[in-house]
């Protein structure tokens, strides 16, 4: 059965997911394409001197596009489901209810996770050709809180989707905006550095949201 | 579960309404508040804060009430008082020349959040002696780790051994303790020279590191051993009267010198707290910290740095409504604060 969830999520979301995977690999390379001048027209020093002087990060355009990601890969496979309440026919499948859901997220959850861990990877692996190891891993605790975003967004856009009426949906959207609004308060480098536990942990809290609307819908709330 | 999800939204929006709702309200009631430039004066031996007068005259007002021109403030208005012809030949018995008074202008001045916030340890390294005089671009930097202070080439991202096993030599020597706590310096070709970096060891004791013709030499300060050294600044002014300024752990203001003495000044400043500004000229050092609650206002005299006076200004109450925020005008840091 697990199999099976996991062909469906694929038939759902390959092509957005093509297109964030796209998305990420240009905009990175991008980015490091535009490094690599700096470095050969400057000399690397300049870029020490931008991130001990100026707390500049290098890859200050990727900061938005984890949420990004996870707003559309949640759209990807749960607006499907939504669509002529289709969502009634995965419930009746033989397979537990709330497992279902949860494979469905970890699915989404993973599928992210790896985009990010790969991006964040050949990050690093390419600053440390110029900066020392203190410098790539400030960079990498700074982007950490930009990643959580990105979960942030898919667990919040997948509640939102589930869920079934528009005034609790208004709410889950004042919540979300609330809290991605949060995680980008601050551009200033590992300003989250004390306080990410306590974001991580509430990110997660927040699945419980999609079991709440699936629950709702269930009980047959609507507008 | 789904009682979890009611009571996580619900929870969720009450946090959210007392995190905006005081902000917006706060932003909306925000009334501005300023004071009014404040310096010691040699001429009339008080505190004179700049008033802008009937018309558009500015004066300044000592903390007597007695009102005065820019006679008050000689130093500070030198260029102006000379090209009318106004500026005295002598203070306090004292020739005075204008490049003399403006080679002994210095200003310095930090905040909170210049402080309070994480920096990565690696440090932009000077020449001290340019070949060609003016000072160039650091090509060095110096990253401090737990075992030791390591020397880099920057457009190499290279370690530099040589320089390295140098610099934990002299440090060796001096009974350097690692990993080092604070680095105060200014990697910056505006100024006028370069003192390389004050830095505490593990231990709190003060050293300078400074790089000589490509030989980073390092200078301990003993006079600056026992005082639990906190916070440190380089000042790099341009008349070479002082090399920085440190902090103790009960917040006691002292003034390093050139020649390694450290001499007390009676200030009182909580770096990680307190706003900082000194102006000093010829004759004395105006320096002021404040909080949010007020100013306080010390005058040093610029030849040993001992208090000549103080003044305190407080802030008028302030209202807010309370409520939670994630940020602060003291810190860099994203946290909860109630």
């Amino acid at each position: 059965m697990n199999k099976m969830i996991l062909y469906k999520e694929w038939l759902k979301t390959r092509w957005v997911l093509l297109g964030i995977v796209l998305v990420f690999a240009a905009v990175t390379f991008y980015c490091f394409l535009n490094l690599t001048k700096v470095v050969e027209i400057r000399g690397g020093g300049l870029l020490w001197e931008a991130m001990v002087e100026k707390d500049a990060l290098l890859v200050d355009i990727f900061r938005y596009l984890p949420a990004v990601a996870g707003a559309f890969l949640a759209l990807a496979q749960f607006v499907p489901e939504v669509q002529h309440k289709r969502l009634k026919l995965t419930l009746h499948l033989p397979y537990p209810q709330k497992r279902m859901l949860l494979v469905m997220v970890a699915i989404g959850l993973l599928i992210l996770t790896v985009l990010y861990a790969l991006q964040a990877g050949v990050s690093a692996f390419l600053l440390a050709q110029w900066v020392p190891v203190e410098l790539v891993s400030r960079v990498f605790r700074t982007t950490l809180v930009w990643y959580l975003a990105g979960w942030a967004a898919y667990l919040f856009t997948s509640a939102l989707c589930l869920e079934p009426t528009w005034k609790t949906r208004v709410l889950v959207l004042m919540v979300a905006s609330a809290f991605l609004y949060l995680l980008f308060l601050s551009g200033v480098p590992e300003a989250y550095n004390g306080f990410l536990p306590w974001l991580v942990a509430y990110t997660l809290l927040s699945g419980v949201l999609l079991f709440h609307g699936v629950a709702r819908f269930k009980e047959g709330a609507q507008d | 579960m789904k009682r979890i999800g009611q009571i996580f939204l619900w929870v969720s929006l009450a946090l959210a309404a007392l995190w905006v709702i005081p902000s917006v309200v706060n932003l909306i009631t925000l009334k501005g508040y300023s004071t009014p430039f404040t310096l010691y004066s040699c001429t009339v031996h008080d505190f004179t804060s700049l008033d802008r007068g009937e018309g558009s005259d500015f004066r300044f007002i000592d903390t007597k009430g007695n009102v005065y021109g820019d006679e008050a403030q000689p130093m500070f208005y030198a260029s102006l008082l000379a090209s009318k012809g106004a500026l005295p030949d002598s203070i306090e018995g004292r020739k005075i020349s204008l490049e003399e008074i403006e080679r002994n202008k210095v200003i310095i001045s930090t905040r909170p959040k210049d402080i309070n916030k994480t920096s990565a340890p690696v440090y932009l390294l000077m020449e001290s002696v340019p070949e060609r005089l003016e000072l160039q671009d650091p090509e060095d930097a110096l990253i401090s780790r737990k075992d030791g202070i390591y020397v880099y080439n920057m457009d190499e991202n290279a370690l530099l051994e040589g320089k390295t096993a140098q610099l934990r030599g002299a440090l060796d020597s001096l009974g350097f303790a690692y990993p080092a706590k604070l680095f105060a310096g200014k990697p910056s070709h505006h100024k006028a020279y370069d003192e390389g970096y004050l830095v505490t060891d593990a231990r709190d004791r003060v050293f300078q590191l400074k790089q000589v013709n490509g030989i980073i030499q390092v200078r301990a300060f003993p006079q600056a051993d026992n005082l639990g050294v906190k916070y440190l600044n380089i000042t790099e002014f341009e008349n070479h009267a002082t090399l920085g300024i440190l902090v103790d752990a009960d917040n006691k203001l002292y003034m390093l010198t050139p020649d390694g003495r450290v001499l007390p000044t009676g200030v009182t400043y909580i770096p990680e707290k307190e706003d900082f500004l000194v102006v000093g000229d010829l004759f004395y050092y105006t320096v002021k910290t404040s909080d949010n609650e007020g100013e306080h206002f010390w005058a040093l005299r610029s030849s040993d740095f001992s208090p000549v006076a103080t003044y305190d200004r407080a802030y008028p109450s302030d209202w807010s409504l309370p409520g939670i925020r994630f940020t602060s005008s003291l810190d860099n840091w994203v946290k909860l604060r109630f």
